[in-house]
């Protein structure tokens, strides 16, 4: 029984010549030439050599915009604080059309940012008299007191300076909060919050997500990421620090972010995310896509390719 | 040590890079300079002549 030929599925039976083809040759060339040109353009030139950002160079690089983010997590209103999950059940989180992906997904990576990024850290420094019966008076009065203390403070932070090593604010009836959100900046001057904010699941300090979160909720490293066109709107996906070129092979994935209705959606995260998924799925199946999977047959580039032996047919 | 960082600072790459605009694009000169050369690759993988083509023939 004969079939119909598909002519983007089946292949007709070669029966010309074959000529012997060493791949273990070509392979070694390629991996020589490959390693050549790495060790070649590394040491013409380098790699990238930014330091690290760390709160410590935050905090005294920009002491007031430490502070007034330290007073975001003690307010709620920071961008960690309001994220929703993996972190904390604030909001929804990233959604899929109808799909809350985020909240399903639940709180694995908890943050409670008023104790971990405020209280717990302030709570390890030694020998602060003061700074203990203020954690005590925090500890010790009902949560419509702490909120009117941090509202009061709140309000007041918006005349915050940074004057003879101390931050001010001309707050009342603050209680506690004033010596925390002081504290606390003397501490993240020192390098001392650094490693408390890491050192807070064991011995080995290999999760790096609490500081790291600190710092977003900061405009200390947007701004530094700006100057290096690295933020979501300047392609910086596929940008590297300095003159190095970067992730081009993320051009697509970042090209999403640069355009409506991406551009404005709140959800643009797990939307972009969506269409790639979708794109690759699309790539999986090109050899059952109608029309899609006759491209290569009908641009005919396979000719160009293995002209030498179309020239001979 | 300084030999090696001597040799690496050859042409030094850390400092402020330079970008193309144009509309909602924007691309590193370096990125464009890599794309660039990735295509004027396939390009040349496409047109270059295989190797050996010439002792095959003379096989024939």
């Amino acid at each position: 029984m004969s079939k119909s030929f598909r002519p983007d599925v089946d292949a007709p039976e070669w029966r010309g010549g074959y000529t012997p083809y060493d791949i273990i040759k070509e392979g070694t060339i390629a991996l020589v030439v490959v390693a050549v040109l790495t060790v070649a353009l590394a040491l013409i030139f380098s790699s990238p050599d930014e330091h690290a950002v760390t709160i410590k160079t935050w905090s005294n690089a920009t002491p007031v915009d430490f502070a007034q983010t330290a007073l975001s997590e003690l307010n709620g209103t920071s961008g960690t604080a309001q994220y929703g999950a993996p972190y904390n059940t604030a909001s929804d989180g990233q959604k899929l059309g109808p799909l809350s992906l985020a909240k399903w997904v639940g709180v694995h990576q908890p943050v409670n940012t008023i104790q971990d990024f405020v209280i717990d850290p302030l709570t390890a420094l030694p020998d602060q008299s003061a700074l203990t019966q203020a954690l005590d008076a925090w500890r010790g009065a009902t949560a419509s007191t702490r909120s009117g203390w941090v509202d009061n403070y709140t309000k007041a932070a918006t005349q915050m300076t940074y004057a003879h090593g101390q931050i001010v604010v001309p707050a009342t009836n603050a209680g506690p909060v004033p010596l925390f959100i002081n504290d606390l900046t003397m501490m993240a001057r020192s390098g001392a919050l650094d490693q408390a904010l890491v050192t807070q699941h064991g011995f080995y300090t290999t999760n790096y997500t609490k500081p790291l979160l600190f710092l977003s909720d900061g405009s200390y490293l947007a701004s530094l990421a700006q100057k290096d066109h690295l933020l979501g709107t300047q392609w910086g996906m596929m940008n590297e620090t300095g003159s190095y070129p970067g992730q081009a092979w993320l051009w697509l994935y970042t090209f999403w972010y640069q355009v409506t209705p991406f551009s404005t959606s709140a959800n643009a995260d797990v939307q972009v995310w969506g269409v790639m998924m979708l794109l690759s799925v699309v790539l999986l199946f090109v050899p059952f896509i109608p029309g899609l999977r006759s491209i290569p047959r009908k641009t005919r580039v396979y000719r160009l390719i293995w002209r030498e032996h179309y020239q001979n047919l | 040590m300084s030999w090696f960082n001597s040799v690496g600072a050859l042409i030094n790459l850390d400092h402020p890079g330079h970008f193309l605009h144009w509309h909602f694009i924007q691309v590193s000169v370096a990125n464009a300079l890599v794309m660039t050369l990735m295509v004027a690759t396939f390009v040349v993988a496409l047109l270059a002549p295989f190797p050996g083509r010439r002792s095959r023939k003379e096989n024939r």
